[in-house]
Formats: structure tokens, sequence, C-alpha cells
């Protein structure tokens, strides 16, 4: 029973790679392996590499000096961070949110195997999660000071620890917010500003973290000897990375320990949790004076609109710009000048490159409001229902078009003036750090929502499949983040030497000839695909 | 009201309906019974604007659905099997995007809302998310909805699943008065004695092709519309 949950559950997360969603037909084996192999070559290549350098640039200076632990404790703790940063709203949206949660319970399956069965898949996230940083660092450390068994047995163990860590983060956080959210209002807009204050401290650590590193290995020995007095778990969990067998053993019954407590907690809370309904949202008195009557259009909109502010996942995942675009705007209004200050300094030979560079960030910024990628899957199961009324599927399109023109082009043309006001260039330049951001931002919007369409999938069980794993939002993101790096890039290499206003205008004129094409192909092809559906 | 000529819809290379035609008039309820995977919904849907077909003719009140969808679709209201509405908005925020989109004023919309939820025994859900209804109150919701622009041809897949005998019994008053007004209905239902007391009209469909139509009388003779449809699962004849 468990065996078959837990492969319905890896099917799941893993089905786009088995099959396509568009067709609906099972992937070839070739296909499934390029798959495979694209998703290994990111998370190898991309995450490991960079932990990987991390590794090489720690493991000569705390090894050389015997702290192999604190070289071990500290891949841990970023491993135990990714890991729960990684898979905690999962945990919440996996376990208590999924739509097949009735069908299974209503079948002869005990609570607890359905719960195993989805914990499972969390594990499994987890444990990706903290062997992208662990693998990377293990590696290092046997190509420097070579295996012994010990160590290959403490190395081994040091990532099931960090995964086991993982998971009980995630599940304690998991389950903390589904308790919370049971008596919430608001459900969506409290997740999400709490999401973001999680991401906002994740990022201050973050950018902190690369001054904080030069410290502890300047003064390795100091904070060694200190975390070994006075955080002597922290110590036994570095030294089971390099080989004590009873650090490993000790660390291991106290994760099985705390590991059952919250399995206990999460049991006796699981069926009211997940079949809870949702009439905690705030009541209104039922009364017809706060609705207008609108247009079609305006109506259509409003929908689109309800739709993104009713998921916290949603606004999280492809709406981050909202928030980025306008702090960023007043972070330049604050320090501006000292930034591009800087900017110049570094880039002082390339004239212009200042101001490039700025509309490249805030189109790099943009890459996060990419709401129209998931708003054709997000249709689901009532598809039928704006088929079924007299809109036109142009209008249908249209409105999931101005959603992300909407709220991706105000954000932009605030951060765009923000940046205009520090600027120190022509007025032309200053202009041009408004345009091209917006330029960015509807282009994006066709592109977005064509490969939205292209990619469509309108039968999923978690709304998090459309919203996080369709190829669509990956397509949206990396698209966009290439477009930025290509802008700023392709000054500094070549563009430069037409100037920034020159330059700046090929952008745009590229842009706006991009967005009419995609545009007009979403006017023919893009409807048609849609009725296809 | 509604003409179907020829229709042809196929899904791979099963025909799922094949060649029916049927016309109702306005002031006719019309039955449309089959076994599970005959058709009904395909043409139902088909007939909606929500499915295109491969071959023929679907005219409501002349207009050509395929030629001018949008002005055909603003005579029909179509009620699925299963009721999947916006789970994220309350009722009455889907009953107001409904009235915005077919543009009734916020006087009627108010009137219409206020009667029928009334009726319903709807009114204290109406704040209510949505995903929080039943699926009797969501169905519930479907067929106010279904009403709010007093469309001409009503379409409802399986209409009376999940209602509580007082609102099946209040949908059938109301199928009744709207086909008094002119309008006209053609539903999909599994439960003939319903069928039976309620149609003006049956279609039988089996295996995409439409085996029996005409007025009830016509189709069933003496016997009662069980037996009929009985002895026609039975046959070969298709």
């Amino acid at each position: 029973m468990l065996k078959v949950l837990i492969k319905k559950q890896l099917y799941e997360i893993f089905r786009g790679y088995f099959t396509n969603a568009k067709t609906g037909k099972a992937r070839s084996k070739a296909n499934t392996t390029v798959m495979f192999l694209l998703f290994a070559v990111v998370m190898v290549a991309l995450l490991g590499g960079m932990f990987g350098a991390l590794a090489v640039f720690l493991c000569g200076t705390l090894c050389k000096a015997g702290l192999d632990w604190l070289y071990f404790l500290l891949f841990s703790l970023l491993g135990a961070a990714l890991g729960v940063f990684g898979s905690v709203f999962n945990t919440y949206s996996g376990l208590y949110l999924a739509k097949d949660n009735d069908l299974l319970l209503s079948m002869p399956i005990p609570v607890k195997t359905v719960m195993t069965a989805r914990l499972a898949g969390v594990y499994l996230m987890g444990l990706m999660y903290s062997a992208t940083v662990l693998v990377p660092a293990i590696g290092v450390y046997i190509f420097f000071f070579g295996v012994t068994v010990a160590r290959a047995v403490g190395m081994l163990g040091l990532i099931v620890v960090v995964s086991l860590t993982d998971m009980f983060l995630s599940c304690l956080l998991g389950w903390g917010v589904a308790k919370i959210s049971l008596r919430l209002k608001n459900k969506s807009f409290v997740t999400v500003a709490a999401s973001i204050t999680f991401i906002v401290l994740y990022y201050l650590v973050y950018f902190r973290a690369m001054n904080w590193l030069q410290d502890l290995v300047s003064n390795a020995e100091m904070y060694g000897e200190k975390i070994r007095t006075g955080a002597r778990v922290l110590w036994k969990i570095g030294s089971i990375g390099a080989g004590d067998m009873a650090a490993l053993a000790i660390c291991l019954t106290v994760l099985v320990a705390a590991l059952t407590v919250v399995w206990r907690l999460m049991a006796h809370s699981f069926m009211k949790i997940a079949t809870a309904s949702a009439t905690t949202e705030k009541r209104k008195k039922t009364g017809a004076k706060q609705f207008k009557q609108h247009t079609v259009p305006q109506a259509l909109l409003i929908k689109e609109l309800g739709r993104f502010t009713a998921s916290a996942n949603y606004m999280l995942n492809c709406g981050l710009s909202l928030l980025l675009l306008p702090a960023f705007g007043i972070f330049l209004l604050v320090k501006g000048e000292y930034v591009l200050g800087v900017v110049v300094q570094v880039f002082g030979e390339r004239s212009g490159s200042t101001c490039v560079l700025l509309t490249a960030v805030l189109c790099m910024l943009n890459s996060m409001a990419d709401m129209a990628a998931p708003a054709v899957s997000l249709e689901g199961k009532s598809y039928w229902l704006l088929r079924s009324l007299p809109v036109s599927t142009w209008e249908i399109l249209t409105a999931k078009l101005s959603l992300q023109l909407l709220l991706g082009g105000v954000p932009a043309v605030f951060c765009g003036i923000c940046g205009a006001i520090v600027l120190p260039g022509t007025v032309v330049e200053k202009l041009f750090v408004v345009l091209i951001p917006l330029g960015c931002v509807a282009l994006f919007a066709c592109v977005d929502l064509a490969v939205g369409l292209k990619n469509a999938n309108l039968n999923w069980t978690n709304e998090l499949y459309p919203i996080k794993q369709n190829v669509s939002i990956a397509i949206a993101l990396f698209g966009c983040w290439l477009y930025a790096i290509a802008v700023g890039g392709a000054y500094m290499w070549v563009g430069w030497n037409i100037g920034p206003v020159w330059y700046l205008l090929a952008v745009l004129a590229l842009s706006a000839a991009g967005t009419a094409v995609l545009y007009r192909w979403l006017m023919n092809r893009g409807t048609v695909c849609y009725e296809k559906l | 009201m509604l003409k179907i000529e020829h229709l042809t819809k196929t899904y791979g290379e099963k025909k799922a309906v094949d060649d029916l035609s049927l016309q109702i008039a306005p002031g006719e309820i019309c039955g449309f019974i089959g076994h599970n995977g005959a058709g009904k919904t395909t043409t139902l849907k088909s007939v909606a604007g929500i499915l295109q077909f491969d071959a023929g003719e679907i005219t409501v009140g002349g207009i050509n659905i395929m030629q001018d969808p949008i002005a055909c679709k603003r005579e029909i209201a179509y009620i699925p099997d299963n009721p999947d509405l916006y789970d994220f908005m309350t009722g009455r925020k889907y009953l107001d995007f409904i009235a915005d989109i077919f543009g009734v004023d916020m006087e009627t919309r108010n009137a219409r809302i206020a009667e029928y939820t009334g009726l319903f025994e709807l009114t204290a859900a109406l704040e209510q998310p949505i995903s929080s209804y039943s699926h009797g109150m969501k169905q519930k919701l479907a067929v106010i909805a279904a009403w709010m622009h007093t469309p001409r041809l009503i379409l409802m897949d399986e209409p009376f699943v999940g209602l509580d005998p007082k609102a099946a019994h209040l949908l059938k008053e109301m199928m009744h008065r709207i086909c008094q007004e002119g309008g006209a209905i053609f539903f999909s239902t599994h439960v003939l004695e319903v069928a039976e007391k309620l149609c003006d009209k049956v279609a039988i469909i089996k295996s995409g092709k439409l085996i029996r139509y005409g007025t009830m009388d016509e189709v069933k003779g003496d016997d009662s519309l069980e037996e009929v449809f009985l002895e026609l699962e039975d046959t070969k004849e298709c």
C-alpha cells in the first residue's frame, strides 16, 4: 500500500519528466533521459558547482588547521537551511492542500499511510537540497584529504542526519503554518507576508554570509574553540563528517525521537486540517451595496486578479517583483548615488554603462513577475466555464495578459522613475531607464502567456504543479534573466561603441518588435491553442 | 430554437458523436438519454461552444455557433455534469462575474440573486468562498448563475445530481417556467422517470448515434421510457 502511494507521489512530482503535458502522451525513454539529464545539469553544475567552489575556499584553511568538523558543520548548516527554505511551504501545501486528500481518505488506507507517503516526498526534496550542498563539499574533502572507512560512513551519515533535520524542521514549520492558517482570515496575504519576511531574512543572511565566512576563516581556531565549548551539539554534528561514530549514533537517536514527536503531533491533527473547509475566510454581511457592474474586460481582469490574490503560492512564485521593484526603487532613492558611483568607478571606461546596467538590473527584477505563465493551466477543471460564456477567446487571453502588464508595469515604472531621478545622465538616458523595463514587461507578458499556452496542463491535483513545476515557469524566469544579462552584457562587450542612447534605442526597438510578433501570435495561433485545450 | 444537423465529433479514431441531427422548438424540454460514454456530454459541450466539432452545423435561434459563437452563447446557459466553479470566489462574486459577462444591470441582478438564492436557501452561504460549498450547493449556484440572464436555451448535463429533493423540485418548476416564457431546454439524464414526466421530446443516443428521437409519445408509445431504453440498449441497432 505504502509503496503504491509513494510511487504515485513520486510520479506526481516528476510527472513532467515522463508525460508530455501538452499532449498527455508518455515521453519516449530517450526524451525522459534528456529531461532528467537537464535537471541533473541544473542541480549539479549550477548549484553543486557554486557550493563546490565554496568548499574549495574553506576546505584548505579549515581542515589544515585540524578543524575538519567545523568544515562539515558549516556545510551541514547550509544544507539544512537550503532544504528547509526549499520545502517548508511544499510541506504545507503538499500534505494538507492536495486535491486528492478526500479521495485517499475515502479509501481503505490508514491515515498514517497517506501521511507517510506524502512525507516521503518531503524527505526526498530535503535530501535533494541537502545533497546539493553536501555532496560537493564531501567530494572536495576527499579530493584533498582522501577517505577512510570511518570517514566514508561519517560522511554518508552526515547526509542522512542533515536530510532528517530538514524533514524535522519542514514538518514542524509546515504543521505550524497549517495550524495558524486554520485560524487566519485573509490567509493568502498573511502567508505571503510571512514568506516575504522569511525570504528577506534569508537574503540578509545570504548577503552577509561572505563577510562572516571570511571572518570565520581568519579566526577559525577562536570560533572553533567557542563552538566546541559553548555549543557542543553543533560540534558533535560537525564531527560526524570527520568520522565520529558516537556522534552519528547520538544525532540519529535524537533525530528519530524528535521526528516521532512531530509525527505524533501531525498525525493527531492531520484529518482536522486536511479536511477543513475554507469557512475561516472573512465573513461579510450579505448585501449588494459593495458590488458594481463591470464591463466584460473589467470582469475578466477582476477574475484574474481574484485568482492571483487568492493563492499565496501564486503570489509568491509569480509576483515577487511587485515588492522587489518598489523596494529597489526606494533603495535607489536612498543609496542610489553611492551604488551608481561604484558602478562608474568599476566600469568607468565604458561610457554610459551606468545607465545600461541599471536598466538591465530593473529588467532582471521584472523576471519575478510572471503571472501569465501559469494562468492558463490554473483554469484547471473550470476551463469549461469561460468557454461556455459569451466572451471571445482573445478577451480571455487579454485579461491574463493585462494582469501581468498591470502588476508588472506599475512597479517597473515606479522603479524606473526612481532610477531616473538618481541617474547622473541626460534626459534621454533617464527616459530609457523607464522605457526599457516597461518594454521588458510587455515583451515578457507575451512570452509568458505564449509559453503558458504551449505548455498548458489543465489536469493537476495541486496548484503547485502549474505554479512551480511547469516548464513554462522556468522559461519565463530564466528567459527574463537571459534578456537582462544580454542587455547588460552586449553593451559591455560591443554596444558601448555606439553609446547608451543608440544602444538602448536598438534594445527598445528589438523588444517592441518581439512583443509585436508574439502579440500577433497570441491573437491568431494562441487563441486556437486555447480553444483546443 | 436549437437545430443540430449531422454533428460529428471524433477523439482520435473514436467517433464520440456520429452524424447526429435534432431540433428543439421554443417552449420544449428535450431529454437526452444514453449509456455512459454514449456521447451526451460531447454533444452538449459542442452546442455550448466549448468543444470544436469535426462536421455538421449547430444553430441557436438561427445563429450558427461556429460562425458567431459569442452571439450564440449570449442566448445559452450551460450547466456541466460536475460544477467546477471558481473556488477562489465567493458565491456572490461568482454570480456578479456571470452577470457582468452577460451585461445584466445591477437592479435586475440584485433582484434575481435575492429571489433565486432565497428559493434555493443559499442566501446565508453567498458570502462564503465556493471552496467551502458542498457538491449540492455548487450545483445550486450553477443553476442560479444559468438563470441570471434569462437565456433562451438552457443546456444541462445531469442537472439533478447532488440536488436535494426540494431543490430538484424547484429546478423542475423553473424549467417549466422558462419554457412557458418561450425558452427551450436540452438536458441529459439517467433518471428516466424524471425524463418521462418532464420532457416534451426525448433523444436516445447509443455509441454516438441518435437511435430514437421524437416527442415522448412517439418514442415510448404505450411502454415506459425505461422499457424502451433497455430494449434499445439490448439490440444491436445503432
